[in-house]
């Protein structure tokens, strides 16, 4: 989140697309709520009426997948009204650039961009650059007027988004669609705040980050980055994977979100050169110029500390990327589907279940030749060769089972989706023979470190020269007593020697103050940058339990620590104007008083922008201002309405593009049958979601094994039309199977009016949904609906698109 | 003792049924086996094992789709049908708070709460004793809030003093369900919807047949036994027995053999 | 023979006294759950669960006895005629030292009536007793109907057994020997079933 969870009661419009959050989040209803109370408008928009919806001043439907057509319908609304925020606009955002003039957009190329090569089915993005000066600005039209700028290019891509069209598409009724565009599109005045409350719903498609990015450029039209009660809310689905992502448990980043080197990359230097972003603005702060800072005391971090510069501080001993290889999900069960992986840690995850396409998946475990199962409970993933359909006989894998303690029963801190990281207490020890997993992970790298030792082995040094300082080394190199408050303040970071800093003597073994005083000389380490300023000298600030609330607003500053630095509303130096007064006199974030800020951590302690020596507001980007014209996106500066890879229709209605063009195919004219994908196929008519339930969390591993959870939500379901259920002879109630082209799963049908028919294209589109928390290692429970997901992501994350594919749904026998 | 009440506001009820797992936890009641019939809610009904349920209710109003929760349990109500209807003393007692409690030693499992309660509440369990929500009146006698209030994280249920309740209500402008039927719920209900719409009478009383049983026929019943052996030994001693002549004759008139 | 005629079998007395016994049984184990007051009688039974068997088990028995009582004396209770028209008018002569008789038949009026009533309660005591022998086999609404019905009979029958007791016994000596004995005086019978006896004499 650019803000957090109790800003949500400063908002004075709530959209809830993409999410359900009363269903899956429930505690943030609690701010949803007092919102609400005191006069806010909840806008539910979603396929189905949900338990989100129910709470609702306003719900409209809209089919999956077509979030982009609702928004840009949107965005056309904005612009046409002139609800923009003129000022904040041209103050905080790139609204004002002008565009190379060779830049065309989909009305003119029929859906593509300028710049796509349908071989490499990637952009050139040459096109997509500002028109700059002799030194390097960006040419700017302060009026917003010129044909070429951004505002003007967005408005021209956007006209073509028009409520009959949107409606055609979304199969959202026209009206319903005039409501939400005009109560959200009330908050662009400044005093006014909405916020946007989005998960799973719009990021699991394979045009998923240009949903995001969609609903950034309305926020920043409307000028509700940084203020309170705004900002771009993603409601985590995990209780820590805000801290999991922060600690980049992905393949293409570093903690702190660094990119991970490939290959290519020989040394150090050539890896800061090639990833730190440059600007040729003196006013723009560019924070990322700070990224040999984070790189190197990272490593300072990761490696022994007797290597040297001359080692590249251990650089060399960094997994590195292939160039251009991506090993993200999707990919990994692809080549272990293929047999090119020979061993696998399902650590604290049930693929067998959560994984797009799960009969793949499935099948993809039996091709290893090791795995080690770690989880609190057993599951379809541990226990895989017991599933049906597997015959155990032709299956090799030796497989290992770790017992694991829950959250509850091991000390540590959790990341939630605003950034704070909550210090936890044990409340419990582990039950039998069940162990942290820090302490598995430090037995593990005993041992292997152990062996390396002993025998040697293709490139030892990677594990044998890692720094592991975490509590008292034994006379056998062994940790016993993994100290978990070590980790945490080698995650913030040590001086490593004695450092002077603007007059103030660091000594070798402090711990680091914030970022700010980090190195890239090698004095320093971070487990990771972000991090820094959560456990000092003064203690750790994540174990922090104040509520005094200073500034009115529910900052709560002393409650545990959020990154960075405490600031607990991002961008918010875009809540205020050049001189530095805030938009919002009844809820400010920052403001100036003559001499600092006041409020929440400023976003950079510069002075205002009407004065000298100031940066500008965005300093994560190297142009200073906010990207309405985002050309970093695979797809294009601004998103594109393109139907799912599995849809209804024949044809976009937008334009002659029917799918996302940068997507990875996996199954065109080639590939794996498990792989293949129906569009309009008759076989598979009708449009399906998967989605949560309150009762359980993820794929049930944890829930279906509580019983009071289990009595509530027992076994698999699916939710459609009556009707739909007319249509297939459905009765409430009735056992029936669902089927996609890659799997099929018994479930229950609950025939509701929460889902109606959608009028799209002069047809009628039938929609389902089901949740995914069920799997055949509970019995009575059913199995999972990702049996049905198709083998496709998202073209800048590779997400799986588990939000709209299609199936076909009969009674079962 | 002021009276303590449960105020539930069905505005901010999400449904999310953290009031139906925390009274679980709390009164370590055990999970049931159940199957998904074609809707979210389960188990069905309440139960000896489950104290209180979120009811899922879909309707319409002027065209628009509505779905409502209704969190059903005891209410304990002023007048209390179970009460009223209860044979033994002191299985079913109201506590200084004002909620209605029950004692599973001395039920003697004659199942009359069940017929005797206007909203089909109390249930026997394995033993055929008594259960049902008793406010967490242990929590209560310590200072902390019921289960079920402490867990509900919207402030739908909201657990004190029942005037207060009902003034913060009322300030808020809402229209209580329960102020005042049966002398007053100790669970009343804010409600987006009529009544009707919840499946909740208009105006909740005691069962007629109950109320004709337990008002009218016991007291009068009593008086109709004792009545009939007074005016039998008033009979006696006024008009008197029909004697028998000793010598074969028989007083007054009559045939003869 | 002598002074005495026969009016009750031994078959006639047994199921009397049987059912006699169940009424006592029923109402004692029945009052613990009429109402709170009498909570305590469920002390003669060793406590309220055993109380509630015995309820059961004696309902059962007073049920079959009652049927059979009945269907033993059927014909003498089934049919009315003007003499019991004019014993109503007159109350039986029970509010007079000086009523004059009025011919009866082996019941009068009055027994022929109360024969009549406790088949009939009994059946309704019977049906609505089933009902709530599980209170919650049977539906809300039905189940508190009969909860309300077997207590108003209950309450019908025990005013209705108090006049019965009052007049079988003390009420008209000479009574109770029947149903004791088998037999009773002469001279009883010529006085309160005087038709009875005219029949019964000239049979001989």
């Amino acid at each position: 989140m650019t803000n957090h969870w109790i800003d949500i009661r400063n908002s004075d419009v709530i959209l809830i697309m993409g999410s359900n959050a009363a269903e899956n989040h429930p505690i943030s209803f609690k701010y949803v709520l007092e919102a609400k109370e005191k006069g806010a408008k909840l806008l539910s928009v979603d396929p189905r009426f949900t338990r989100t919806s129910s709470k609702a001043d306003l719900y409209a439907p809209l089919r999956s997948g077509t979030d982009i057509a609702f928004l840009g319908g949107m965005i056309k609304y904005i612009i046409d009204n002139n609800l923009y925020h003129s000022d904040y606009m041209q103050l905080h955002t790139n609204a004002t650039f002008l565009v190379d003039p060779g830049f065309k957009m989909p009305g003119d190329l029929d859906g593509l961009f300028s710049g796509y090569n349908a071989d490499k089915r990637s952009y050139d993005k040459a096109t997509w650059a500002f028109q700059r000066d002799a030194n390097g600005m960006p040419k700017t039209d302060p009026t917003m007027q010129d044909p070429n700028c951004v505002l003007q290019l967005l408005n021209k891509h956007f006209s073509r988004y028009t409520v009959e069209v949107v409606s055609d598409i979304t199969g959202t009724p026209q009206d319903k669609l005039a409501e939400v565009y005009k109560i959200y599109g009330s908050t662009g005045v400044a005093g006014k705040a909405a916020t946007i409350m989005y998960a799973m719903g719009w990021t699991q498609h394979t045009v998923g980050t240009q949903n995001i990015r969609t609903m950034a450029i309305i926020q920043l039209l409307l000028g509700n980055i940084g203020v309170a009660g705004g900002g771009v809310n993603a409601l985590r689905g995990e209780s820590n994977v805000q801290g999991s992502t922060d600690h980049c448990l992905l393949f293409h980043i570093l903690p702190g979100y660094l990119p991970t080197p490939n290959a290519d990359l020989i040394d150090l230097a050539t890896y800061i050169e090639k990833s730190t972003p440059k600007t040729t603005d003196p006013d723009s702060a560019n924070w990322w110029s700070n990224r040999s800072k984070y790189i190197t005391s990272l490593l300072r971090a990761h490696f022994d500390t007797s290597l040297t510069a001359a080692d590249d501080f251990g650089y060399s001993l960094l997994p590195k990327l292939d160039p251009g290889q991506n090993a993200s999900w999707l990919m990994l069960f692809d080549k272990m589907f293929k047999g090119d992986i020979k061993g696998f840690f399902a650590w604290g995850q049930n693929p067998a279940c959560s994984g797009s396409n799960a009969n793949k998946v499935r099948k993809a475990l039996t091709k290893l030749d090791w795995m080690v199962a770690v989880n609190l409970f057993d599951n379809e993933t541990a226990s895989f060769w017991k599933g049906p359909d597997m015959n155990p006989a032709e299956i090799d894998t030796e497989v290992f089972f770790l017992p694991i303690a829950a959250s509850f029963e091991k000390e540590g801190s959790i990341t939630n989706s605003g950034r704070w990281a909550q210090w936890r207490y044990q409340a419990v020890a582990p039950l039998g023979n069940s162990k942290h997993d820090s302490v598995v992970m430090n037995e593990l790298y005993y041992r292997v470190a152990q062996l390396y030792k002993q025998e040697g082995g293709a490139f030892p040094d990677p594990i044998t020269k890692l720094s592991w300082n975490y509590g008292f080394t034994g006379i056998d190199g062994k940790i016993d007593h993994l100290d978990i408050h070590a980790v945490a303040k080698e995650i913030n970071g040590y001086f490593l020697e004695d450092k002077e800093i603007k007059g103030t003597l660091y000594k070798k073994g402090d711990l680091v103050p914030s970022f700010a005083f980090l190195q890239d000389d090698g004095s320093t380490s971070s487990g990771n940058w972000l991090y820094c300023n959560s456990y000092t000298q003064n203690g750790n600030m994540m174990a922090r339990r104040s509520q005094k609330d200073p500034s009115g607003v529910g900052l709560y500053p002393e409650w545990s620590w959020c990154w960075p630095v405490n600031r607990r509303i991002l961008y918010n130096r875009a809540s205020v104007n050049a001189d530095g007064v805030p938009w919002d006199k009844e809820r400010p974030v920052i403001w100036w008083d003559g001499a600092k800020w006041k409020g929440d951590v400023p976003d950079g302690g510069w002075k205002p922008l009407s004065q000298a020596g100031t940066k500008k507001s965005f300093i994560m980007l190297p142009d200073g201002v906010a990207s309405i014209f985002a050309a970093g996106m695979k797809e294009g500066p601004f998103p594109e309405h393109y139907e799912p890879l599995e849809c209804p229709i024949e044809k976009n209605p937008l334009s002659g593009t029917k799918n996302n063009p940068v997507i990875k195919l996996f199954f065109d004219d080639g590939g794996l049958e498990e792989d293949a994908f129906y569009s309009c196929d008759q076989r598979y008519p009708y449009v399906a979601t998967t989605y949560r339930v309150t009762e359980h969390w993820q794929t049930g591993v944890m829930t279906r094994n509580t019983p009071w959870l289990n009595e509530m939500q027992p076994n698999m379901f699916v939710e459609l039309s009556p009707e739909l259920a007319k249509d297939k002879g459905i009765k409430n109630g009735e056992m029936c199977v669902v089927s996609s082209g890659r799997g099929k799963v018994d479930a229950v049908a609950i025939v509701t009016k929460r889902f109606r028919p959608f009028k799209v294209q002069g047809t009628t589109i039938h929609q389902v949904g089901l949740p995914w928390c069920y799997g055949w290692s509970t019995p009575n429970s059913g199995d999972s609906a990702n049996l049905l997901t198709p083998t496709i992501g998202d073209g800048n994350t590779m997400i799986p698109e588990t939000k709209a594919f299609q199936v076909n749904i009969e009674k079962r026998g | 003792m002021k009276r303590k009440a449960f105020m539930i506001d069905t505005s901010l009820c999400i449904a999310c049924r953290s009031c139906q797992v925390a009274c679980k936890q709390w009164n370590k009641l055990p999970a049931e086996a159940t199957v998904n019939s074609g809707s979210y809610e389960n188990p069905p009904q309440l139960t000896a094992y489950l104290h209180n349920k979120i009811e899922f209710i879909e309707t319409e109003e002027n065209g628009e789709f509505k779905w409502l929760f209704l969190n059903k349990r005891c209410l304990h109500c002023s007048e209390a049908g179970c009460m009223k209807v209860c044979p033994s003393v002191g299985a079913l007692y109201r506590t200084e708070d004002g909620l209605v409690a029950f004692n599973k030693d001395k039920c003697i499992g004659c199942n009359y709460c069940v017929n005797g309660c206007p909203f089909d509440v109390p249930r026997y369990d394995a033993q055929n004793k008594i259960a049902k929500c008793h406010g967490c009146f242990d929590r209560v006698e310590n200072g902390l809030q019921p289960a079920c209030v402490k867990a509900c994280p919207t402030g739908t249920l909201t657990f004190g003093d029942r005037d207060q309740l009902i003034a913060k209500a009322k300030s808020g402008g809402k229209q209580i369900y329960g102020e005042t039927a049966l002398s007053g719920l100790g669970a009343m209900y804010l409600l987006d919807n009529k009544p009707q719409d919840y499946a909740l009478a208009d105006n909740p009383t005691i069962p007629t047949s109950i109320f004709l049983w337990k008002d009218v026929i016991k007291p009068l019943g009593i008086l109709g036994f004792w009545g009939a052996i007074g005016v039998a030994m008033l009979h006696y001693v006024t008009v008197g027995p029909k004697q028998l002549e000793e010598n074969g004759e028989e007083k007054g008139g009559g045939n003869h053999g | 023979m002598g002074n005495y005629v026969k009016r009750f079998s031994a078959f006639d007395r047994v199921v009397h006294w049987v059912l006699a016994i169940a009424f006592f049984v029923l109402v004692t184990s029945g009052l613990g759950l009429f109402a709170h007051t009498f909570f305590s009688y469920f002390d003669f039974f060793g406590g309220p669960e055993q109380g509630i068997l015995a309820h059961k088990i004696a309902g059962i028995v007073f049920f079959i006895t009652s049927i059979l009582l009945f269907f033993a004396h059927a014909k003498d209770t089934c049919s009315f005629d003007s003499d019991d028209s004019r014993w109503f008018k007159g109350f039986g002569g029970y509010l007079s030292k000086d009523e004059p008789e009025i011919p009866q038949g082996k019941f009068n009026a009055g027994q022929k009536l109360f024969a009549l009533f406790s088949i009939a309660a009994t059946v309704i005591l019977g049906i609505t007793g089933y009902i709530i022998w599980d209170p919650t086999s049977m539906g809300r609404g039905l189940t508190q109907l009969s909860l309300m019905l077997h207590g108003l009979f209950f309450i019908f029958f025990i005013m209705g057994a108090v006049v019965h007791i009052y007049l079988a016994t003390i009420g008209n000596p000479g009574t109770v020997d029947g149903m004791l004995y088998g037999q009773v005086k002469k001279i009883w019978a010529k006085k309160h079933a005087s038709k009875w006896y005219k029949e019964v004499t000239d049979k001989k």
